[in-house]
């Protein structure tokens, strides 16, 4: 008996080394798992795409279709939402439905648990969103990418591109078009981009994230941050129109030593304004006006998709640069370095016009509380 | 007596308490019983032990046993006494004139009473002067309040009901407002009415969408998960320090528009992070 009991428990020992490298086995087999799937559509397609939490990668090339893969979705399914009279066009706007394992059953929309890749026409645009993973597109036509905590990066568009994320970082490089990027406590970085006719538009804003520009070549820039830094490096737009709105970071503008640009200033008393460049001096007037005339208030932009409240339409406050004209007794300074100690005084404005060059492009520049620092490359 | 002394004979016997004849017998069975005058013999030697043990209570005076009954008997035809001379006034100015009657211990808790109220007295006094010299006091900065203010201008008012966030920069808190009747020194509270709050011009427009927008996030807190939670209050915390900022100077420079304009700013990145923290809660597709 004794023996009879002594074989069992040798042999459950000896059998349990060999069931844990099964189960893994199985959990490879899996997570191996790749769900694929195809469909032909029109070369300006909209396909829109969104998971709860994983990576998107979409691609675009050079053929008229969409092949989405993933390895861990259960299904992937092709909506098409477009109002055609003929079933067997191609499709203009499809949605792609990613369906994880536990949420294949309720068909819920974008509460996919998955890392998705997307091939797509290269004059495609996409909108996609996801929650935690991050965003790469890369070759289309237009991009709109949302993510609340993950980076996004988007190379080669050619039109237009809208980003915005909560705490990620964004990247736009090599990239054409009006531009719309948002980000809350991320940075924002953008390289070698520029417009493809004048109306293209360049808006940057974050919160604390900083904004670095290297070769934008947009005409009209508008940037903003509340408490992050501004670089801006390379060559100005002809004409072109760049406004900075800062309330506690400095800006760094890093031009080439041939620059020519009017400057509009706003910057704090308590802030330096440090310039390599040579700046014609036109005005400067410390004190605020004695009696300004009344002017017409801004509203608050609600955003276009504000959720719950119905948020009045905002009127547009763009702020206007105030150029001068240049004054007869023009002062030159050769470099001109303003540098003012950080000293705990009452709030007061300094007011700086001058003019590099022959003043090109414009340059106006609104700083509550950072410094302004004109550098030559 | 042939039989032997119980306990409690042998108690009495020594007490003192047997009749005549019961201690002319016990004695003579203690002198012919070993047993007995072995037992009286520890009672004894007990009764002397205690004897010592509570000689200085012993040497107070304690009424015998017969001086007790004296006493009772006294008090009864006392009282009996006394129920035949207050018989003639019965009923309730019996009853009154039976508390004027001082007794020694009705004297006692009439001189405790008194001893009371005096007490009472005296507090209520003191009391009552630092009470009015503390109105006065609220009287007078309230008087210095008011002539601080500057004169009105046109001004926006705020709610304390306002759903605007407590965290905001633009909710004061006032006092309640006190309210000095005209020809007496008597000031009174009323009920707190709307705590004013000055806006600068245009001000409200973004407070109100500020608002809405808050309350739509605060609505369903719990859809925000965590990490957004956190980036969120991060970054609402930086811009509320810059509208602040902004707002003070603003104030501070009420005739210079820039100033305004980057309070406006401010109000604006507000605005935009509450749209998109909104967005970003909500998830889903926008077509």
């Amino acid at each position: 008996m004794k023996l009879f009991a002594g074989c069992v428990v040798l042999g459950l020992i000896l059998s349990l080394p060999g069931s844990a490298p099964a189960k893994i086995k199985n959990k490879d087999l899996n997570v191996a798992e790749k769900v694929e799937r195809s469909t032909t559509v029109s070369p300006q397609v909209t396909l829109t795409l969104c998971v709860q939490s994983g990576t998107i990668s979409v691609r675009g090339w050079d053929k008229n279709e969409v092949r989405v893969t993933s390895n861990d979705a259960d299904d992937i399914q092709f909506r098409r939402i477009d109002k055609s009279k003929d079933p067997s066009s191609p499709a203009k706007r499809i949605d792609v439905m990613v369906l994880d394992e536990a949420k294949a059953k309720n068909r819920l929309d974008c509460q996919a648990l998955a890392d998705v890749n997307m091939d797509v026409p290269a004059n495609a645009t996409v909108q996609v969103q996801t929650r935690d993973g991050d965003i790469r597109i890369v070759g289309v036509a237009a991009a709109y990418a949302g993510s609340q905590n993950g980076d996004i990066t988007i190379e080669r568009a050619s039109k237009l591109v809208e980003a915005g994320s909560v705490g990620g970082s964004i990247s736009l490089r090599d990239s054409t078009g009006r531009v719309t990027l948002n980000s809350a406590g991320g940075g924002v970085a953008m390289v070698n981009v520029r417009s493809s006719n004048s109306e293209d538009t360049i808006d940057v804003g974050t919160v604390s994230g900083d904004i670095q520009l290297d070769r934008v070549s947009n005409s009209k820039i508008n940037m903003k941050t509340v408490n992050g830094n501004i670089t801006m490096t390379g060559p100005l737009a002809h004409a072109g129109s760049y406004a900075f709105t800062l309330m506690g970071g400095d800006l760094t503008l890093k031009m080439p030593h041939d620059a020519s640009f009017t400057l509009n200033a706003k910057v704090s008393e308590r802030r330096s304004i440090v310039s390599d460049f040579a700046l014609k001096y036109l005005s400067e007037n410390p004190q605020s006006p004695p009696n300004p005339a009344p002017k017409e208030l801004p509203a608050p932009k609600a955003g276009p998709s504000t959720p719950a409240p119905k948020v009045e339409p905002p009127a547009k406050h763009t702020p206007v640069p105030k150029v001068e004209p240049p004054a007869k007794d023009v002062t030159v300074i050769t470099p001109v370095i303003v540098a003012k100690p950080v000293i705990s005084s009452p709030y007061i404005l300094r007011r700086f016009n001058a003019i590099c060059g022959t003043g090109d492009a414009t340059i106006s520049v609104s700083s509550f509380g950072g410094s302004l620092l004109l550098k030559k490359l | 007596m042939n039989r032997c002394l119980d306990e409690a004979t042998l108690q009495s016997y020594f007490d003192g308490e047997l009749s005549p004849s019961m201690m002319e017998r016990a004695t003579s069975h203690l002198a012919m019983c070993t047993n007995c005058e072995e037992a009286a013999r520890e009672i004894e030697q007990e009764l002397m032990l205690l004897t010592s043990a509570l000689e200085p209570e012993f040497e107070s005076a304690v009424p015998t046993e017969r001086l007790q009954q004296r006493i009772n008997a006294a008090m009864l035809d006392l009282r009996v006494a006394r129920a035949a001379e207050i018989k003639p006034s019965t009923g309730f100015f019996g009853s009154l004139s039976a508390l004027f009657s001082f007794s020694s211990a009705r004297s006692l808790g009439y001189a405790s009473l008194v001893i009371l109220l005096a007490l009472a007295a005296i507090l209520g006094f003191v009391k009552m002067r630092m009470s009015r010299v503390e109105n006065q006091n609220l009287q007078a900065k309230n008087t210095v309040q008011n002539d601080k203010q500057p004169t009105p201008e046109p001004v926006a008012t705020v709610t304390e009901k306002s759903p605007i966030k407590a965290g905001s920069p633009i909710i004061v808190e006032k006092p309640s407002p006190i309210v000095k009747r005209s020809g007496t020194r008597h000031v009174e509270r009323v009920a707190p009415a709307e705590a004013k709050v000055k806006l600068i011009p245009g001000e409200r427009s973004y407070l109100q969408t500020i608002a809405k927008l808050d309350t739509a996030i605060n609505s369903d807190k719990n859809a925000m998960r965590p990490a957004l939670q956190v980036e969120y209050e991060r970054n609402l915390a930086v811009v509320d320090r810059a509208i602040a900022a902004t707002r003070s100077a603003a104030k501070s420079n009420p005739n210079d528009p820039d100033a305004a304009d980057f309070m406006f700013a401010a109000y604006q990145s507000k605005v935009d992070l509450l749209n998109t923290i909104a967005d970003a809660r909500l998830g889903g597709r926008s077509h």
